[in-house]
């Protein structure tokens, strides 16, 4: 990695993205000037992203060749935590159906407040099934908002 | 029907017990989310939107739009007390505000931030309502080459005013283009790009992207630094500013009032970009200008009243010819669009009552801030004391809800998570995702607009070059592409 630097890096994946876009636009009729048709505009803009990355990848270049390096994204930070966070949130939502509003987000907050920045257990217990009776009020019983239960009920 | 009839009409809309509650909800709401770092008005009026489905379309407008110019009031307190923006806008106000708040004089630097936000919205609300009516009779004579160019403008507008390469902006708004695809062919009603999801046949949401972008990628980038935040002790009083603090702000309000007024109306301006600009122009102007950075006064009146004043000009390009001027506009033509209205020159004549209604709410709306907030600071500094760690779980619950009560469908929110994990590596390798935002929204008028023209001239492209309104929206667009060309050949 250390031999490109950040722009190259993004400007060279948005190519290789541009590139597909446009490729995948061309299973639909793109038509004529006087009728475009449905891939019309979809590869145009795959065009675009091939154009502006291309410009990217060149300024890119440039600058390595002036010494901007590869600057890593996650030095000096946490980033597990959001990994955690990420992880919580696609638990959320397989678990969202099966077990309904109420235990998900109880289970989900619980979590969060215990393992992202540790609280103490009678935070996450407290804290977990409040926000979850308070949500289940405000959003299903007040707003109406028709949250998904779980097999008993709610 | 005349200017006062209308404006009557508007009061008598406006001042109805449900509306007003409306506004008032829409009002505090806002200030808590400009209050609170990490949850900007972009973020807070989708997490809304799905609360207004059951009410009357004015009512979810007055609202929206009440959280949109009352963030920008809040956003000023914790860049004041904290040195922390509360939202985009304040980042400026942290430079003297904090200065401030260090020397003792917290309470004038949140009186004087208040006052402008009062005096500049209450303007900037004038002025759409004398320019707006006039625009959208011009807007009637646009057709759909005219409407393209000026969305192309729009677009380049907002990459030449983003910060970073404008490349990467450009690179964004193309992208945005291409999700704006996405779903069933505007004109043909083919399906595109849809994999057989029956929930992408509508298009990708604009409500799970924006969440996904601003809600939970902001989480993501804040949990992973020290999540501590220190309040500067002390004791805020005097918030009502003296004769010499009046003096020394009221020309910066009025120049950031004209500055933020004029820079909302572009579509892609808006109140971040106004609120810098008028801090420069503050600079420039002033006769000490080594002393910004220190603790003036102007430096705290001149941008809060720009940013303000932003919010009223940013309603013109929606209201009048359907084209949102940022990211907020363009959720609030969404929430339009979601309650049966179509944004755009007719508005104004098919629902005076919306246009006019929404707009004079908007002066209510002021007076309530101007009331509520001066009075409310010490409040809104305990809210501030809540701890991150309790606060993040709370801002993903509302983003996972609000997303899952538009449509009930898990998709969605599957579609605001992805979003969320590609806002945070577009923020890990500096790509703005407002551009993104306003492409995504515009992308199938666009289109539209693209096609019918082709289809007008018979396929000549020069439809755009040879109409006069296009030509000139074309050549501004281009002059500003090309402009970086230009600047770069000089030197």
């Amino acid at each position: 990695m250390a031999k490109f630097n950040n722009d190259q890096v993004s400007a060279a994946i948005w190519l290789g993205a541009g590139a597909m876009i446009s490729l995948a636009s061309l299973r639909y009729d793109l038509g004529n000037l006087a009728s475009p048709g449905t891939g019309f505009m979809p590869f145009l803009a795959g065009l675009a992203i091939v154009l502006f990355s291309f410009i990217g990848l060149m300024q890119g270049t440039m600058s390595r060749k002036q010494g901007v390096g590869w600057k890593p994204p996650m030095r000096g930070l946490r980033w597990e935590k959001s990994l955690l966070v990420l992880a919580a949130l696609f638990a959320y939502i397989l678990l969202l159906t099966s077990l309904g509003f109420f235990l998900c987000t109880a289970l989900f907050i619980g979590f969060l407040l215990r393992t992202v920045k540790p609280q103490g257990w009678l935070v996450v217990i407290f804290g977990s099934i409040v926000t979850a009776f308070g949500a289940y009020g405000i959003f299903e019983m007040w707003l109406q908002a028709q949250l998904p239960k779980g097999p008993w009920g709610f | 029907m005349d200017f006062f009839q209308s404006m009557v009409m508007g009061f008598q809309v406006a001042l109805q017990p449900n509306n007003l509650l409306f506004c008032f909800i829409g009002v505090l709401i806002g200030t808590l989310v400009g209050v609170l770092p990490g949850l900007g008005p972009v973020a807070a009026i989708s997490l809304l939107l799905p609360t207004t489905f059951h009410v009357t379309p004015v009512s979810a407008i007055i609202m929206l739009a009440g959280i949109y110019y009352g963030a920008m009031y809040g956003g000023s307190t914790t860049s004041i007390l904290v040195n922390i923006p509360g939202e985009a806008a304040s980042v400026v106000t942290c430079l003297d505000g904090y200065q401030m708040a260090r020397q003792g004089r917290a309470g004038p630097a949140l009186g004087i931030a208040a006052f402008a936000s009062f005096i500049a919205g209450s303007i900037g609300v004038l002025g759409l309502m004398l320019i707006a009516p006039p625009l959208a009779e011009l807007g009637l004579k646009f057709g759909p080459p005219e409407y393209f160019s000026l969305m192309i403008l729009g677009l380049t507008i907002l990459t030449f005013l983003a910060s970073g390469p404008m490349w990467k902006a450009l690179l964004m708004a193309a992208f945005g283009l291409f999700l704006g695809c996405i779903g069933l062919d505007t004109l043909m009603g083919a399906p595109r790009f849809t994999w057989d999801i029956v929930e992408l046949s509508d298009g990708v949401g604009l409500v799970p992207v924006v969440m996904g972008l601003f809600g939970i990628s902001e989480v993501l980038l804040n949990v992973e630094q020290s999540m501590e935040r220190s309040i500067f002790a002390t004791k805020i009083q005097n918030l009502l500013p003296n004769l010499k603090d009046w003096g020394d702000s009221i020309f910066a309000m009025l120049r950031g009032t004209v500055i933020g007024f004029f820079l909302g109306v572009l579509p892609g301006g808006g109140a971040v970009i106004s609120s810098f600009v008028s801090y420069a122009v503050e600079k420039k102007v002033s006769k000490n200008p080594e002393k910004f950075g220190t603790g003036m006064i102007a430096g705290v009146a001149g941008p809060e009243a720009a940013n303000n004043a932003a919010t009223g000009g940013a309603f013109i390009p929606l209201l009048t010819l359907g084209i949102p001027a940022n990211a907020v506009m363009a959720i609030l033509l969404g929430a339009m669009m979601i309650h049966g209205m179509q944004p755009g020159p007719m508005l104004v004549k098919d629902h005076p009552d919306l246009f006019w209604g929404a707009v004079t709410s908007m002066y209510l709306g002021n007076v309530m801030l101007l009331v509520l907030n001066l009075p409310l600071i010490g409040l809104w500094v305990k809210i501030l004391r809540v701890p991150y760690p309790i606060l993040f779980p709370l801002i993903l619950l509302f983003c996972l809800i609000g997303c899952y009560s538009l449509n009930n469908s898990i998709i969605e929110v599957l579609i605001m998570v992805i979003f969320g994990l590609i806002g945070y590596l577009f923020k890990k390798f500096e790509y703005e995702g407002a551009p993104l935002v306003l492409a995504l929204v515009l992308g199938p008028m666009m289109e539209t607009a693209l096609r019918r023209s082709l289809l007008l001239s018979a396929g000549d492209p020069l439809i755009f070059l040879t109409r006069p309104i296009s030509a000139v929206l074309m050549g501004i667009a281009l002059f500003l592409l090309a402009y970086p060309l230009i600047r770069r050949f000089r030197k």
